[in-house]
């Protein structure tokens, strides 16, 4: 509890008055003679016991009103969910879910679950936290921000919407990292979500640490303030790939969407037996021009692939967005999307043998898709500096292996990093230095050809196709093979239990800050990294008389890459897109200031949107950031697992909506007043003197006459 | 009353009203001389009696020859005899007495009343007496006649003082035993004390077959205890201080008084007692002249 006037408490000793009164009347009393003592004598044996108890209840409520009044003029501050923090903590961490899905507002107040969190800890840092330091970390940026006093949440660009996801587990590593760090006292960490699941990872191996790191800090404790209503009426549209395509109409785009619809309506029973379905009215812009199309959603969802959005005659690039009519979540009702010339998909192949760099050439050329133009180019191990580090989608690097800090091996770092796709070929001779943890051994193998043994077929190069199909991966022959050592994913296996293939899956701009650390993996989470453990030379594997396989990899890297040098791109809005839009333009007409940069990452980023990127004379990029996917996920996380989660956490969850009147903070001085007067209430029935009995009534009235009897 | 007698607690006006009223016995005395109280033996005075028949043994020179002459039976004709009677007065002189503001205290009262009924009986040619309790013994003038004894009387009232814890039961009883039967006994007390131990006193007076009147002398601020806020009292008899909050104890202060005034009033009614409750602030010529005229009346007294 914190009070507005605290001075008022420096009164409390006043409290004592009652005691001191009632003793001060005790030492200076009135004396009387008195004759009649036996019956004062008997009269105070039978009222002993309950006038003491009379006297002290009494005086107890004395000390009550006074403690009350005070109370009341120092203005207390509190509610059910403040009493929860009790004493005051010296730092306050509000973790704050910036979530596209914590976008969803109530119509009639328009405040949405981020908005009203907002409020409601901005009230409760006023009303509490003057004294305390508050920290911001939101999940956008995990970025701790040390808040001024005074400040109003809502206003900050730290905790403006994004149309990013959220990762539960990262924000409150965050917040305990953040305590670690600075070494703070006694913490309380506010966290506000929706409890989407997707964004808690109840699978993720970081809880158990989580639980062991919060269960080890006594003076940190957790207090969840929760928006977990599902939402009534709500539309969210999600797009795939877009595609330009030429027919004899004109041309026109290709665009794979999906539209859900979640909340009551959506499952009710009429609109899932209503044959027509649902009309919904969809605004679709493409460069600012806008048409409006009336789509039926049968059910829940609908999903077109390949809807012809048609162009204006000459159009060949530009920007678009798909928006739906609005409903309780703003931020899923809108798509962005951008379209150009396909890009060139250019390959480039760095080694010194000639049959690999012929075999490469050979498949790395062929058109996948009309339309796009192929290119290879071979270098020599020794003409690294030649390589076009921009141009290139994907890279076979059949060289020997450069040290990580050498300028080679951090121009392959940045590659990667960039969201390019790099694929390690051995060397037919020196396997080089190692190179973020890949390290090449010996060459093994003889005449007796090598069959797979296990390959992945869910992921990676080697996953089955789109229509289910597994590709022939078992007609592979290995003669030849050399070993590497790297601790990614394996992809390919053969006997006996040998990987030949394998792909990263650290991130390596991680490692760009501690790669000295041993560790760590290979890896990245923008480009794509593979390494394989033969040629496609006829000595080695029949991995090129085999072609499927080969072309199938090859290819499957080439897409993978060319999402970078596109230069029409659609993004997942999160940090790393963030921090690669830096300085970006918006292409649509921003609703915030987008182009603002907070904790060195962009707007841009972080919301969605339509942007350009880079200069006319590198080439612009159009970029359409839209909000991941597993945000359209609508479960929330269930009790049982939420408390499975938090076990051994000091952990509280406080339930709130959009819309309620209420605050983490209230002034209560009205009840100490109420107190006051019922206190005063009592004690003045208690003092009253008690009614007198009908022989006492008799006995008064008949003593005023003096009585003489006698027979 | 051939000597004056004066005092200060002897108010001539008082006196001058009282006098025409006559204290009367309620049941027969046992005197010294005649006067003018009927008497419980049976003698040749002029106030017929009843007629009894002639048992051997009697005075012939009683028979009434006429009743023979006519009936031919003997029979002895009676007649009341007349007599003084012995008025004797206990005065409780506890502490508790003292109760009162200077001058006007219980024994003050007391005084009074005791000195102005003694004057009046005297004046009818009782002899008057007085006790005073609870050390009854050493202080004692027993009841006589005359002018003189009066004055002892009076100086014997002038010089009492209230002081001591003792109650009046006793004295009742060692009353009960030094007076013989058929006196008037007059007790003045503020009856603070136990009732059942004045109860058997009372009864031992009773028995002894004297005419007892109890004066009650009652402050009204005993009874009604109009005090309003936490008090320390102190006893008259020497006990401790006692605080108490009137707001706690009035009520059950009150209850306690009330029964024991009815306790009071019981025993007084059960044993044929005079009994006249006083309190301080009523004149006590106002309280003699109502004694006096309830005996003055006839048939049986009424208890108001």
């Amino acid at each position: 509890m914190s009070f507005l006037n605290p001075i008022f408490l420096l009164g409390l000793p006043l409290i004592l008055l009652p005691v001191i009164i009632h003793l001060t009347n005790r030492r200076h009393h009135h004396s009387v003679p008195w004759a009649a003592t036996m019956f004062l004598i008997e009269a105070t044996r039978q009222a002993k016991g309950l006038a003491h108890l009379r006297q002290l209840l009494i005086l107890i409520l004395r000390i009550c009103a006074i403690a009350a009044l005070l109370l009341a003029a120092a203005r207390p501050l509190a509610s059910g969910w403040i009493g929860l923090a009790g004493r005051q903590a010296e730092t306050v961490i509000l973790l704050l879910d910036r979530s596209a899905s914590m976008e969803q507002f109530d119509p009639q107040t328009g405040e949405s679950e981020r908005s009203t969190a907002l409020s409601r800890l901005s009230g409760m840092i006023a009303a509490t936290g003057r004294r305390s330091e508050v920290v911001l970390i939101d999940s956008a940026t995990l970025t701790p921000t040390l808040l001024p006093t005074g400040l109003e949440l809502n206003d900050l660009p730290e905790t403006a919407p994004t149309a990013t996801d959220a990762d539960i587990p990262a924000l409150l590593r965050a917040a305990v990292d953040y305590v670690d760090t600075h070494g703070t006292g006694r913490t309380d960490v506010w966290l506000a979500s929706d409890l989407q699941e997707g964004d808690w990872k109840p699978d993720s191996g970081e809880w158990m640490a989580l639980r062991t790191a919060f269960s080890e800090r006594p003076l940190l404790r957790l207090f969840l303030l929760a928006f977990a209503d599902p939402p009534q009426d709500n539309a969210a549209i999600s797009l795939g790939t877009v595609r330009r395509v030429r027919s004899k109409e004109g041309p026109n785009l290709a665009v794979d969407l999906r539209i859900r619809r979640f909340g009551a309506k959506a499952s009710s029973l009429e609109s899932r037996e209503s044959a027509q379905g649902t009309k919904l009215p969809i605004e679709i812009s493409i460069n600012g021009t806008r048409t409006v199309e009336t789509l039926s959603v049968v059910g829940d969802e609908l999903t077109l692939l390949g809807h012809p959005i048609p162009l204006s005659q000459g159009t060949e690039r530009g920007w678009g967005r798909i928006d739906l009519p609005a409903d309780e979540n703003p931020a899923d009702n809108t798509v962005f999307f951008v379209f150009d010339d396909p890009a060139l998909r250019k390959t480039v192949f760095v080694g010194d043998d000639a049959e690999t760099a012929s075999a490469i050439r050979t498949v790395a050329s062929v058109a996948n898709e009309p339309e796009v133009r192929y290119q290879v180019v071979t270098f020599n191990a020794g003409e690294t500096a030649l390589i076009p580090w921009r141009e290139a989608a994907l890279i076979f690097w059949q060289a020997p292996l450069p040290e990580s800090d050498s300028p080679d091996g951090q121009l392959l770092r940045q590659y990667v990093a960039s969201g390019r796709s790099l694929v390690f070929l051995p060397p037919l001779g020196d396997g080089g230095a190692e190179w973020m943890g890949l390290k090449w051994g010996d060459w093994t193998g003889g005449e007796d050809p090598r069959s797979v043994e296990w390959w992945r077929t869910e992921s990676g190069l080697l996953a089955q196709t789109r229509s289910g199909a597994p590709l022939p991966v078992g007609d592979l022959r290995v003669f030849r093979m050399r070993d590497f050592e790297t601790p990614g994913m394996p992809l390919l296996k053969v006997a006996p239990n040998h990987v030949l293939i394998a792909q990263g899956i650290a991130d390596v701009a991680q490692q760009d800050e501690t790669h000295e650390d041993s560790d760590h993996q290979v890896g990245t989470a923008s480009g794509l990294i593979t390494i394989w453990g033969t040629l496609p030379r006829h000595d080695d594997s029949n991995l090129a008389s085999e072609g499927i396989v080969f072309f199938a990899m090859t290819h499957r890297a080439l897409e993978e890459g060319v999402a970078a040098v596109a230069p029409a791109r659609m993004m997942e809005a999160s940090r790393a897109t963030a921090s690669e839009l830096i300085g970006a333009k918006p292409l649509h007409a921003p609703e915030s200031s987008d182009s603002s940069a907070i904790a060195g990452l962009s707007m841009a980023g972080l919301s969605a949107g339509a942007w350009e990127h880079g200069s006319e004379k590198d080439g612009l990029q159009r970029i359409a950031v839209n909000r991941p996917a597993s945000e359209d996920d609508s479960r929330i996380l269930s009790d049982e697992k939420l408390t499975s989660l938090m076990a051994g956490m000091q952990f509280r969850r406080i339930d709130d909506s959009v819309g309620r009147d209420r605050s983490l903070s209230s002034e209560i001085w009205r009840a100490f007043l109420v107190v006051m007067a019922l206190a005063l209430a009592v004690e003045a029935v208690l003092s009253l003197p008690p009614a007198p009995k009908k022989d006492a009534r008799n006995a008064r009235e008949s003593r005023l006459n003096p009585v003489s009897s006698g027979t | 009353m051939s000597e004056k007698v004066s005092h200060s607690f002897l108010d001539p006006s008082v006196l001058g009203k009282l006098l025409s009223l006559e204290l009367k016995a309620r049941r027969p005395m046992l005197g010294s001389v005649a006067g003018r109280h009927r008497s419980p033996i049976r003698g040749s005075a002029l106030e017929f009696a009843e007629y009894r028949k002639y048992v051997p043994g009697d005075d012939v020179r009683r028979l009434d020859w006429r009743t023979w002459g006519r009936t031919d039976r003997h029979y002895v004709k009676e007649s009341e005899a007349d007599t003084n009677l012995r008025l004797c007065f206990l005065l409780d002189t506890s502490g508790s007495m003292g109760y009162g503001e200077p001058g006007a205290t219980r024994l003050d009262y007391a005084r009074r009343l005791i000195a102005t009924l003694a004057y009046l009986a005297a004046k009818q040619g009782d002899a008057t007496g007085l006790y005073c309790g609870p050390s009854a013994v050493n202080a004692e003038t027993p009841p006589r006649r005359g002018a003189r004894h009066l004055g002892l009387v009076m100086q014997r009232l002038a010089e009492l003082e209230p002081q001591g814890n003792a109650t009046i039961a006793p004295a009742i009883h060692e009353l009960a035993e030094k007076v013989s039967p058929r006196a008037m006994t007059v007790v003045v007390s503020d009856l603070l004390e136990p009732t059942e131990p004045l109860r058997e006193a009372f009864q031992h007076l009773h028995f002894r077959k004297h005419d007892v009147v109890l004066f009650h002398l009652i402050d009204r601020r005993e009874v009604d205890f109009p005090f309003d806020r936490p008090t320390q009292f102190i006893d008259l008899e020497g006990l401790p201080p006692l605080f108490a909050d009137p707001s706690v104890v009035g009520p059950r202060y009150r209850e306690a008084v009330v029964r024991h005034l009815r306790e009071i009033t019981g025993i007084t009614s059960r044993l044929a007692i005079d009994y006249q409750r006083v309190f301080l602030d009523e004149p006590y010529d106002e309280a003699l002249a109502r004694f006096l005229l309830g005996r003055s009346s006839k048939g049986l007294p009424t208890v108001r």
